[in-house]
């Protein structure tokens, strides 16, 4: 390592952990600090816009204290900046002594911003949908999520006290909004199965109606088409295709 | 395919709250002077959506400017070659011609592990530090198949390291680089009150040749010698000296207005882009003169 590398090192390691690390020598307190607090105080407000609720509850000194455990112990390796709270999501992960339910709540804030700025590739539709003869496609930008806690009910003044399994469908409609619905576990599988496989919307309903032993196949056909309607009338589902 | 010689005139730097502001004002008197935007790759290289269409939106209308942060020409780790390949495509999809850094680093190494701060930080100004980062923007340079300008950063700590000031340390870097320079009136300013020089003999002293593309901003004054590179604020006077110097000395050049923090309405920030064409015209006018 070169001369001045060395000092560039003694002087990040002073910025990200100013109380292990002393300033490198010579270098006056007082134009340190500038740089003690514009450089944190980019990272804690990239990081915060991202988590306003695990902020809220956690309290600014907890929530100041874990994004500076972040910045003094995560390398973080994207240059992109609106990867910052992607890597926060890492970092937190192997946090211990969190509340069991503040990953699950990061990763569900995370998200918002993950499909509001996923970049998509245009898909081909029919161009007349057709949900029961075609396979129905989701929106571009989605993600189907599990999460073991209501993590959209969660604040500061409703704190879980116990798991509650939560299915849901995130998307970007065709104004770049992004939207929640939650689903029951039902349509959950049925998304699931529409993902996956080369299935028509008859064929993945008539599949979970056998999966799922129900005595009477076309109420869930027909209850199914509805919800399928539903989703495609929010822009949860783009269209349809025709399967190969 | 817009070309270097198409970013002329004034820019603005292209901030998310001034997006709809420029495109329902787009193609008014008033914003007859606005000739081109400056975008920071780190923001917009993998966005989708609404970034997304709003870019493609600018890209058919302006000719763009690249002023990157995060390539970390003076850092500890290696160059970060997957980023400069992203950085090459899109520069390439948004029909970009000029791609600009800074004199500075943004990275390190911890635990033998690379990884970001996120902010612009000072280089030791040493021979050693001359020869490692005119090497880096070599390898930019050969990958991105181009020529980048690099800019004089601002900053606020002197490294006692440093064997140079940091007019000889830039002028060292561009040559052994080969590169162009991307002047920053403001920063110019900024380093003189922070480390008491003569601003305008350390702009007599740039290699006018190679600039390329100009910066002006305003900062905050923190103490009398001390200013902060905010971006926040207007233009001083004295910052309007420099550049009115800068044009006289070299003539004028494409320079973009920085605004990050505080951000006026656009009919306010409008003044600023067009003192800085009236700069320009009255330059320009006086070497047609003299010519």
């Amino acid at each position: 390592m070169l001369d001045f590398q060395r000092y560039q090192i003694a002087f990040t390691a002073h910025l990200r952990n100013p109380t292990q690390h002393k300033r490198p020598a010579r270098v006056t307190d007082a134009r340190m600090a500038i740089y003690r607090e514009i450089v944190f105080n980019n990272i804690f407000s990239s990081v915060s816009v991202c988590f306003p609720v695990c902020k809220n509850i956690l309290g600014v000194r907890a929530w100041r204290k874990l994004v500076r455990q972040f910045f003094a112990n995560h390398q973080a390796n994207s240059p992109i900046f609106r990867e910052i709270p992607q890597q926060f999501l890492q970092f937190i992960n192997d946090v211990k002594d969190l509340p069991a339910y503040l990953q699950q709540l990061a990763h569900y804030e995370w998200v918002e911003l993950a499909i509001g700025t996923q970049q998509t590739e245009l898909i081909k539709l029919s161009k007349n949908i057709d949900l029961i003869n075609e396979k129905p496609i989701l929106a571009p930008a989605n993600m189907l999520l599990e999460y073991d806690f209501a993590v959209h009910k969660i604040s500061k003044r409703h704190i879980p006290n116990t798991t509650e399994k939560t299915c849901l469908l995130v998307f970007r409609n065709n104004a770049h909004q992004v939207k929640f619905i939650e689903l029951n576990a039902m349509t959950f599988q049925l998304l699931t199965l529409i993902q996956e496989h080369e299935m028509t919307g008859k064929q993945a309903l008539t599949k979970l109606a056998k999966e799922t032993g129900h005595p009477d196949a076309e109420a869930i056909i027909q209850f199914g088409m509805e919800i399928l309607n539903n989703l495609a009338n929010q822009q949860a589902i783009a269209g349809s295709k025709k399967i190969s | 395919m817009p070309t270097l010689a198409d970013i002329k005139g004034v820019g603005l730097g292209l901030k998310r709250e001034l997006i709809p502001q420029i495109q329902s004002l787009y193609q008014t008197p008033l914003l007859s002077n606005l000739a081109f935007v400056e975008i920071a790759p780190e923001n917009w290289i993998g966005a989708g959506g609404k970034a997304a269409s709003d870019l493609a939106w600018f890209v058919e209308r302006f000719p763009i400017v690249c002023h990157g942060l995060c390539l970390s020409l003076g850092g500890p780790d290696p160059v970060n070659t997957d980023f400069l390949k992203q950085v090459k495509q899109f520069l390439e999809f948004n029909k970009i011609p000029l791609y600009t850094e800074h004199l500075s680093y943004c990275s390190d190494i911890q635990h033998g592990k690379a990884g970001y701060l996120y902010d612009l930080l000072p280089i030791p100004f040493t021979e050693e530090a001359v020869h490692y980062v005119a090497k880096r923007i070599r390898q930019t340079q050969d990958m991105l198949g181009q020529r980048i300008a690099v800019e004089n950063a601002s900053f606020y700590v002197a490294a006692p390291i440093s064997t140079m000031d940091e007019l000889t340390f830039i002028k060292a870097v561009l040559e052994e680089a080969d590169c162009w320079l991307h002047l920053d009136i403001n920063n110019i300013y900024v380093n003189s009150v922070n480390f008491g020089f003569n601003a305008h003999e350390f702009l007599r002293g740039i290699p006018g040749e190679r600039i390329v593309y100009n910066h002006v901003a305003g900062h905050l004054q923190v103490q009398p010698d001390l200013l902060v590179d905010t971006h926040g604020e207007n233009i001083i006077d004295p910052v309007w000296a420099l550049l009115d110097e800068a044009y006289q000395l070299f003539g004028t050049f494409p320079t973009l207005l920085e605004r990050d923090l505080n951000i006026p309405a656009l009919p306010a920030l409008i003044h600023e882009i067009d003192k800085i064409a009236a700069y320009q015209a009255r330059h320009q006018l006086k070497q047609t003169k003299v010519a």
